[in-house]
């Protein structure tokens, strides 16, 4: 979680599971399939109007698919990753994408393909000399 | 409805559990800083 303070970001987990229910979880040990020691806030979508809103909502089960908003400092979206229910997330590619917006956000510059903190972005306005030195 | 990149993300105001007691939770919250909302299925899954 100091990963996303350290970044200026908030973290909040959304399903449509009720406050109550949520509680308990909070409350489960770990090794009981627990969260206990969760620091981020959960939110109770109980009407299901956040998930619907968000385009996660899966009809047929009504619970939210895997979805995951990267939103800005003025509340714009930057970011949307989707699994389907069986696959977890990577919190390492969300740490990379914040990095990056922020790279960009910062110095006006972007960021290419497998770019990661540390490593060279492009100056829109000298592109070529980022190609000149980088491909290969 | 559904959310796109590049456009503004839907408000919203929830019940939540923060640090165990019940609060209510929007997206106003957050301006300022940067937001990782994420939805999952079920309490007592995996995120």
């Amino acid at each position: 979680m100091s990963e996303f303070e350290q970044r200026n970001a908030g973290v909040v987990a959304v399903s449509t599971d009720s406050k109550f229910s949520h509680k308990a979880w909070l409350e489960t040990p770990r090794k009981k399939g627990g969260i206990e020691g969760c620091k981020y806030p959960l939110l109770a979508d109980f009407t299901k109007k956040v998930s619907a809103d968000y385009g996660v909502l899966q009809e047929t089960s009504g619970v939210a698919v895997r979805g995951l908003f990267l939103i800005n400092t003025d509340g714009v979206v930057e970011a949307i990753l989707v699994n389907n229910l069986p696959i977890g997330r990577n919190v390492d590619e969300v740490l990379r994408l914040l990095d990056a917006f922020q790279e960009h956000q910062k110095n006006g510059v972007v960021c290419p393909i497998g770019w990661a903190k540390g490593k060279e972005a492009i100056n829109p306005a000298q592109a070529a000399a980022w190609f000149e030195k980088h491909a290969k | 409805m559904s959310v796109r990149v590049g456009e503004k993300a839907p408000e919203f105001t929830l019940d939540a559990v923060v640090k165990g007691d019940f609060k209510s939770v929007s997206l106003k919250d957050y301006r300022g800083k940067w937001l990782v909302l994420f939805f999952y299925p079920l309490d007592f899954t995996f995120v």
